[in-house]
């Protein structure tokens, strides 16, 4: 396969993941959330009840241990525009998508060894 | 797997951020010196398809969910450990900046968890279980199982330093989760390996990446 064309199939498959992934993502935390809720009995570790205001406690609680109070407000936090809905996801999901293809290339380009 | 900015004091979160650009920097030396321009488009479309599938959490039992890191899929693909580290640093960078998603102090560490061990155990695991097995998909679900599997464990490690995690405890939560998230890392990895390599088999004829 030309390079060409598996570049631009590489792109179509990573497009078709943003868009689809907010309708399909699961909303539970993840590995490493779900064992800190564990540890501070917010949810139990081999359970899925997640106690939210346990689990707000143990996000301060996080903060008052390691004294890292660092916040900051990202432009499209957790992959959502604010005061968007689904359609929000998946502009955010294609967005970031799209940056890091721009990005990436960039960076690679002005890194890569040239060639003579 | 990404640890947000209250989870590390300051001063450890400095520590990851120095080992991680000693990383950064032997990653862009290995793009000066191995990353021709020909990959360019390569390294660029396989960042973004890994951006992409890590906003797919997929669920695992216990109220939980995880998703691909894909550091072992970009070394394994560019023939690189270093290639992990940079495909993966450049990813936590927009996550962290423009999404939230893992924190900006610790962000070092994320890049250190993710990028390096999941660059060097997804790499060195692949060559190593490859050449006793001689399955190029077995070795890379194998190595990508293990490279998530030891970053979540360095990660429990790290947060038991912290003094947010006590260790044991800490150390099996963590260790359980992605034991399992890690078959989602492998099966994904060996995937997606199946799919490059068929569009473009001379990636596992050279084991030092696709070529052109």
């Amino acid at each position: 396969m030309e390079t060409k064309q598996f570049v631009v199939i590489g792109i179509a498959i990573a497009l078709v993941i943003a868009v689809a992934a907010p309708f399909l993502a699961s909303g539970d935390p993840d590995g490493l959330e779900s064992a800190f809720f564990s540890i501070y009995g917010a949810k139990p570790f081999m359970g899925s009840e997640l106690d939210e205001d346990a689990a707000g406690a143990a996000e301060e609680q996080a903060i008052v241990t390691t004294g890292n109070d660092f916040s900051y407000e990202a432009l499209m936090p957790d992959y959502s525009i604010p005061g968007m809905d689904k359609a929000g996801e998946v502009v955010a999901v294609v967005l970031g998508t799209l940056l890091m293809l721009v990005l990436v290339f960039a960076v690679a380009k002005v890194s890569a060894r040239p060639d003579n | 797997m990404h640890i947000p900015d209250a989870f590390i004091p300051m001063g450890q979160a400095l520590i990851y951020w120095v080992i991680a650009l000693i990383f950064i920097v032997l990653a862009l030396r290995w793009a000066r010196r191995s990353m021709g321009e020909e990959k360019i488009p390569l390294v660029a479309v396989l960042a973004a398809g890994i951006f992409a599938i890590q906003a797919l959490n997929i669920p695992i039992p216990w109220g939980t969910s995880g998703h691909m890191v894909g550091a072992a899929l970009a070394a394994i693909v560019l023939g690189s450990p270093f290639a992990g580290v940079f495909v993966l640093t450049l990813v936590l960078l927009v996550q962290g900046i423009i999404f939230g998603d893992g924190g900006i102090t610790v962000m070092g560490a994320n890049i250190v968890n993710m990028g390096v061990i999941g660059g060097f155990i997804g790499y060195y695991g692949y060559t190593a279980i490859k050449r006793v097995i001689g399955n190029a998909y077995a070795a890379a679900f194998i190595a990508a199982w293990a490279a998530l599997f030891v970053s979540a464990i360095l990660c429990a490690v790290e947060l038991a330093i912290a003094g947010t995690f006590p260790l044991i405890p800490g150390l099996t939560m963590m260790g359980t989760y992605h034991a399992v998230i890690g078959l989602i890392e492998g099966g994904i990895t060996a995937g997606a390996l199946y799919l490059i390599a068929s569009a473009r088999p001379d990636i596992l004829e050279h084991p030092a990446g696709v070529s052109a």
